[in-house]
């Protein structure tokens, strides 16, 4: 098509060898082949690998040409092939990562800014009129008040530690939004995750739950999340998230406050706490850190509820969750997902 | 004529032109256009997609375009084919 030594294929990513091969024609390029993408295709000349691009989920990242290749709709026939595997999976709505430098090309190709952290990275979206559906969904949710906090969750599953949480806020505020992180890659569906935090804070009459979507710690606003590897991209990616959240998501609810619970074991997360006590501020939004519950000497978290399920201490989950959680737990419905934490190494 | 579900066609490729039709909530047909030669031709090109639809009987939809210096039977064949994918039909009924 582009003279006949161009050949594009599916990169097998079981394959180790084939891998590397990608990873570091990206490295020449100042990138690398993230850990998490699920479908990558390189171009080759001669044999010769001249153009990557992959995907992990509804995102397309890691894409790169050699730059004596540049400017000769290589990129164009990638990234085509790219956007067309997502419809073909079904993904419409698909985001991409790239430097600032690089996003005229994006925007070239249909997609819009969502936000930008100048020098670093730039966060696009194919849909013109996305974030702006996503922000006029939430203005109908408003409710008035002085004090109106917010908290962000995955709750995977519903604990004492994330309702103590929400009722410290509840108490101290008029008004609580409460955002489950929408992205399903925690073992308990997000549906169950929202139904057992929905169950369990039904008793706070001010406090309203939200879905997260695609805005809200998501695999397209915080990968790292996701990936659970500490390195410099995470404060990067955290420093996005959070510049959405200041920018877009409090202003549509009026949000002033942000509570959260301190973390002393996870640095992704420990990292994303204190990237948002140096941005928030600047949105006029005060971050308010709370101890984590103790029971006995130890922290509640859910990790310490799903380690519980792996040892098959089903009685000592009583003191860990709230009896909306326990009941769940016991459940016919649950036993698929408790066979699984049980097969899992984690 | 209703529109179900996301239905998509085209590439974003110099001469083709990439079209997504959606289910809308709004009336009407709304176009986001984006194209290579937006000044000289993003109205005749709107014209084209907006004329398709409507005389396959569509009222509402959002039509999301990339344009990459398409000509007008290729923008009209795309939008055909998105909005088949669109309705999930396979009853064609082309060239008339």
């Amino acid at each position: 098509m582009y003279g006949e030594n161009i050949e594009i294929k599916t990169i097998n990513l079981n394959r180790i060898s084939e891998r590397q091969k990608v990873d570091s024609f990206l490295q020449s390029q100042d990138l690398i082949l993230e850990k998490d993408v699920d479908y990558t295709i390189a171009m080759y000349k001669n044999d010769t690998i001249i153009g990557t691009g992959s995907l992990c989920g509804n995102v397309l990242k890691c894409i790169a040409i050699e730059p004596f290749y540049q400017g000769e709709g290589y990129s164009n026939k990638i990234i085509s092939l790219l956007i067309n595997e997502q419809f073909d999976r079904g993904n419409t709505h698909l985001f991409i990562f790239t430097k600032p430098q690089n996003k005229k090309l994006f925007m070239d190709l249909g997609f819009k800014e969502i936000t930008s952290i100048e020098g670093k990275v730039s966060l696009l979206e194919n849909d013109p009129r996305g974030i702006e559906k996503y922000i006029e969904k939430l203005e109908t949710k408003k409710r008035d008040g002085a004090v109106i906090s917010s908290i962000v969750m995955n709750c995977n599953p519903f604990t004492l530690g994330h309702q103590y949480l929400i009722e410290e806020a509840s108490r101290n505020s008029d008004i609580v939004h409460v955002f489950a992180v929408w992205e399903n890659r925690s073992i308990f569906p997000r549906e169950v995750r929202y139904k057992l935090m929905k169950d369990g804070t039904k008793y706070l009459k001010n406090v309203y739950l939200h879905k997260g979507e695609d805005y809200i710690i998501s695999n397209s606003t915080f990968p790292s999340y996701f990936i659970k590897e500490k390195n410099s991209i995470v404060k990067i990616h955290a420093m996005l998230d959070i510049q959405i959240f200041g920018k877009f998501i409090a202003p549509s609810l009026s949000i002033n406050k942000r509570y959260v619970g301190e973390e002393p074991n996870d640095p992704v997360t420990n990292e994303y706490n204190t990237t948002m006590k140096e941005i928030l501020p600047q949105y006029n939004i005060e971050v308010i850190e709370i101890s984590r519950l103790k029971k006995e000497g130890f922290v509640i978290s859910a990790s310490k509820v799903r380690e519980a399920i792996k040892n098959n201490q089903i009685e000592s989950l009583k003191q860990l969750v709230p009896s909306t959680t326990y009941e769940y737990l016991i459940s016919e419905e649950a036993k698929t997902i408790i066979e699984k934490i049980k097969r899992s190494n984690k | 004529m209703e529109i179900k579900k996301v239905g998509v066609a085209g590439t974003v490729e110099s001469s083709d032109i990439n079209i997504v039709i959606e289910p809308s909530n709004e009336l009407g047909i709304n176009i986001y256009l984006q194209s290579a030669v937006m000044k000289q031709f993003g109205r005749q090109i709107k014209n084209v997609i907006e004329e398709t639809l409507k005389n396959e009987g569509v009222e509402n939809a959002v039509v999301r375009a990339v344009d990459k210096g398409a000509i007008d039977f290729v923008i009209k064949a795309r939008t055909l084919t998105a909005l088949y994918r669109a309705i999930d039909s396979n009853d064609y009924t082309w060239g008339e």
